[in-house]
């Protein structure tokens, strides 16, 4: 009984902070209708800025943490102002999605670049005696953390309830045509919570640095925990954002305590995706429907096409030129090479579900695990064939997406990328726990090369012919398919749902058919990748490579097929190219998707096209 | 009290008003009508200084206002019922009304406030014993008159009002247009955007007629319901129109849907 309480007051704590950061996200939501997935980056800068005030100034803790928390919030409003309020009138939400991402990967590489990737440990505020109430031990850093917690909930609550900018925030969230006529001055509303976001996102980072060890990359996993607690509470619902944070404390502590520490991560997700086909609108989402105003409003722009003789030319030109590619280049960069066609597979499968269908899926790092453990295990442990085993693993995958399919089947936007997102981190938390099937955190050795039969695949350039042929037949297959009628329904889903179904298109069996082929797909890249690499770890097919593959596809550019191969390609050659530079990588990522975004919608090759465009017209 | 002069404005590379000139006087009831895409809206917001004024004079009470920012505006004096009502469903009745006196939120006190939401729910009874509720609980007709009582609360002396009998029952339109002369009436000066060119023309002291964002023709609300210019191409079969320019209407059709399907 005794420990369980103690069980259930660490939950608790941990709750509260994971309460504070999802009141940071569902006030962002509330506002914009965008979940704002960098708010675990305020948290982590917040932290480390405390620490260095604290430690390296010799700042007394409560001046430290008021800076800490000011510069943030600053931080944040220039970001806001620089990066996320001009593109909310432009971009639609998936987008947003994203560029949120791209967002946090970018805070995350500043802080890597100021603080490096040493993990940083934080005295708690008074001493490190934990308090002992009638026999429960609380760890000293407890109350500050409940007394945060309330404070800001019970800020946030009057805000919102209470005040006249609290009735223009809501007004200008769901309709900001209205906000505007009556006078609300929405854009600066806007960045007025993403700056609070921000604040609230440093204290809550802040006051949790005592209890844990912090990196440059935590901004991940405190996302992801706001992200969940969101998701479980309801979107949009303040005292939703609470609970759940605070069941998904608890819920976590208990499977750590008194089932296995590896699976508190797994269970917690497993609930989610419970959650959102039982209630997708969260426990507090309550029947009141957000009519999202502002997707509505939203102009989707035309997604650049290809066609014409000038497209065959230039699509032989540059097979002839992939082809010669091996004889010109050799070593390291030949390898990142055929790393680079080996993800585009997988990008090209998000292009389907994405580019075309409109369905923003970061599953692709799961379903490449999925290929890659399914694959080399069959292979390194039964001696199946490689390309049998590459096989088995699409089977498995497609399984995986017809069941995922399950739940996202109902759901759009936000939640859909939520759902998918929490199918990767459970695939993560899986490759990481059950050890004795993958090996977990120090992976699978000794994988061997891709065969054809009796024609081993050991190098690289043979690799590379053999990954090329594929995309070429893959790429035929798949431009054939998007002209039919189903690419047509595809897109029709992507630019109208209700008008796709009111013109005839069962748009759930498309959105599953064009989920379960990027999934295969993702399955594929990810078994050769285990073969090319014979070796395969959890980190390197865990979620941030679903990120990656979705600033992959939109700086090439969506719906276009090829455009994931640019995207691939820069991405996968910077580092190979800029070796000294690794350091700037994670800031580069960042940048480079957010950069996108806002200049570049259309991605590499409709920058290009309309560049060519605006050379002609001169 | 407002005189625009030659005013451009639009959106991105496409002008949609190209020389617009109107005035309306202190105490009278404007109409402006035109056929979709005439670019009433599109003066609508320019109005409310939402999209910026490219070329030309606004002018309201004699001040000019180009470079007024759209709050202050508001502050100033003139008020906005924007195309398609535009109410915020998930806000009660009475935080929809309050958001009607964001723009002066520093100047007045909430206990003014609340004395402007009572002296609203007096002129729209409907709304009194709903304020508690979510605006989106209410009717089609009840949430446009929620619409107009929400400009009601800046206490406007010209208030622009787009496309209010949108969507709504014949009966229903007539309520609100009674409640129009009304305001004119209590001294209001009233600029009404209207596709329902018949009944904003009874009930206007004057009226414009919009063009590919010109105002082609002017007059008293009379003249121009009298006018078989009009009658042709606002007002459908018209009653004044005899027979005999039956043959003239159908050519000015088939003239429109050529201009129309060629453009």
């Amino acid at each position: 009984m005794n420990q369980f309480v103690q069980i259930v007051v660490g939950g608790l704590l941990q709750g509260g902070v994971f309460a504070i950061i999802a009141l940071g996200i569902s006030l962002v939501y509330r506002v914009t209708g965008i979940v704002n997935l960098a708010q675990g980056g305020f948290c982590i800068l917040g932290a480390l800025l405390l620490y260095s005030l604290q430690l390296d100034l010799g700042w007394p803790t409560a001046l430290a943490f008021l800076a800490a928390v000011i510069l943030t919030a600053a931080f944040g409003v220039a970001l806001g102002a620089a990066t996320f309020v001009p593109a909310l009138a432009r971009l639609p939400t998936s987008s947003m999605l994203m560029l949120t991402a791209g967002l946090l990967t970018f805070i995350g590489g500043l802080t890597l670049i100021v603080w490096g990737s040493q993990p940083y440990i934080v005295p708690p505020f008074s001493g490190e005696q934990p308090i002992d109430v009638a026999g429960i031990l609380v760890p000293s850093q407890g109350p500050w953390i409940a007394v945060v917690a309330i404070i800001i909930i019970g800020g946030i609550w009057y805000l919102i309830a209470r005040t006249d900018i609290g009735t223009a925030l809501i007004a200008s969230a769901e309709n900001p045509t209205a906000a505007r006529f009556m006078g609300v001055n929405v854009a600066r509303l806007t960045l007025f919570s993403f700056g609070l976001a921000a604040a609230i996102g440093a204290v809550s980072g802040a006051v949790v640095a005592p209890i844990m060890s912090l990196q440059f990359d935590a901004g991940g996993f405190f996302t992801n925990a706001g992200f969940i607690a969101v998701a479980l509470g309801g979107m949009a619902s303040l005292p939703g954002a609470i609970a759940g944070g605070l069941f998904l404390g608890v819920a976590e502590q208990l499977a750590a305590g008194y089932v296995s520490s590896l699976f508190a991560n797994g269970l917690a997700l497993a609930l989610l995706l419970v959650t959102l086909l039982w209630r997708p609108q969260g426990f507090f989402g309550g029947s009141r429907r957000r009519r999202d105003v502002r997707d509505e409003q939203r102009v989707y722009r035309s997604v650049v096409r290809f066609s014409g003789r000038g497209t065959v030319v230039a699509a032989a030109v540059l097979v002839v030129f992939l082809a010669a590619l091996p004889y010109l280049v050799g070593g390291a960069l030949l390898s990142s090479l055929v790393i680079t066609l080996i993800l585009f597979i997988a990008v090209l499968g998000l292009d389907v579900a994405m580019g075309y269908a409109g369905q923003v899926s970061l599953g692709q790092s799961g379903f490449m695990a999925l290929g890659g453990y399914a694959a080399a295990i069959l292979a390194t442990n039964y001696d199946v064939a490689p390309l049998l085993g590459a096989a088995a693993g699409m089977i498995v995958s497609l399984f995986a997406a017809l069941l995922l399919s399950v739940v996202t089947m109902r759901l759009q936007g936000a939640y859909l990328a939520l759902a998918t997102l929490t199918f990767s981190l459970l695939i993560d938390s899986l490759t990481v726990g059950l050890v004795d099937v993958t090996g977990g955190p120090s992976g699978l050795v000794g994988i061997p090369s891709l065969a054809l039969g009796p024609l081993s695949l050991g190098t690289p350039r043979a690799m590379y012919f053999f990954v090329l042929a594929l995309i070429v037949l893959l790429i035929a297959a798949l431009a054939g398919g998007m002209r039919s009628s189903f690419g047509r329904a595809l897109y029709a889903i992507r630019a109208d749902q209700t008008a796709a179904a009111a013109l005839g298109i069962n748009v759930p069996r498309y959105k599953v058919a064009a989920f379960a082929i990027s999934a295969v797909l993702a399955s594929l890249s990810g078994s050769l990748y285990a073969f090319d690499f014979h070796f395969l770890s959890p980190e390197m097919v865990s979620t941030p490579r679903s990120f990656e593959m979705i600033a992959m596809l939109i700086v090439g550019g969506e719906g276009t097929l090829i455009g994931g191969l640019p995207g691939a390609a820069l991405i996968t050659l910077l580092p190979t190219v800029f070796q000294p530079l690794a350091l700037y990588k994670t800031l580069a990522e960042g940048a480079i998707l957010v950069l996108a975004f806002q200049y570049l919608p259309d991605g590499l090759l409709g920058g290009a096209r309309q560049l060519g465009r605006w050379a002609m017209a001169r | 009290m407002l005189e625009i002069d030659g005013l451009h404005a639009g959106y991105g590379e496409i002008e949609v008003l190209r020389g617009v000139d109107l005035v309306v006087n202190a105490g009278e009831i404007v109409a402006l009508i035109g056929a979709n895409g005439a670019g009433k809206s599109t003066l609508a917001k320019t109005l409310a200084g939402l999209l910026p004024t490219r070329l030309g004079r606004i002018s309201f009470e004699g001040k000019p206002i180009e470079q007024v920012g759209a709050p202050q505006r508001i502050a100033l004096g003139m008020a906005h019922v924007p195309e398609g009502r535009q109410i915020v469903g998930g806000l009660s009745v009475r935080d929809n009304l309050r958001l009607g006196a964001y723009a002066q939120r520093h100047r007045l006190a909430q206990r003014e406030i609340a004395q402007r939401i009572s002296a609203v729910c007096q002129q729209f009874p409907a709304l009194d014993h709903r304020l508690g509720e979510p605006a989106g609980n209410l009717s089609g007709g009840q949430q446009q008159m929620l619409a107009i009582a929400r400009a009601m609360m800046a206490q406007p002396r010209l208030l622009v009002l787009d496309e209010p009998s949108l969507g709504l029952a014949p009966t229903l339109v007539a309520g609100i247009f009674r409640m129009i002369v009304g305001l004119r009436n209590r001294g209001i000066a009233i600029l009404l955007s209207e596709q329902n060119a018949r009944m904003s023309l009874a009930i206007a002291d004057r009226a414009y007629v919009m063009e590919m964002g010109r105002i082609t023709l002017q007059g008293t609300g009379k003249e121009l319901l009298d006018s078989s210019d009009v009658a042709g191409r606002y007002l459908g079969v018209g009653q004044k129109i005899a027979a005999s320019a039956t043959d003239e209407r159908r050519m000015r059709l088939a003239r429109g849907l050529k201009e129309i399907l060629h453009g």
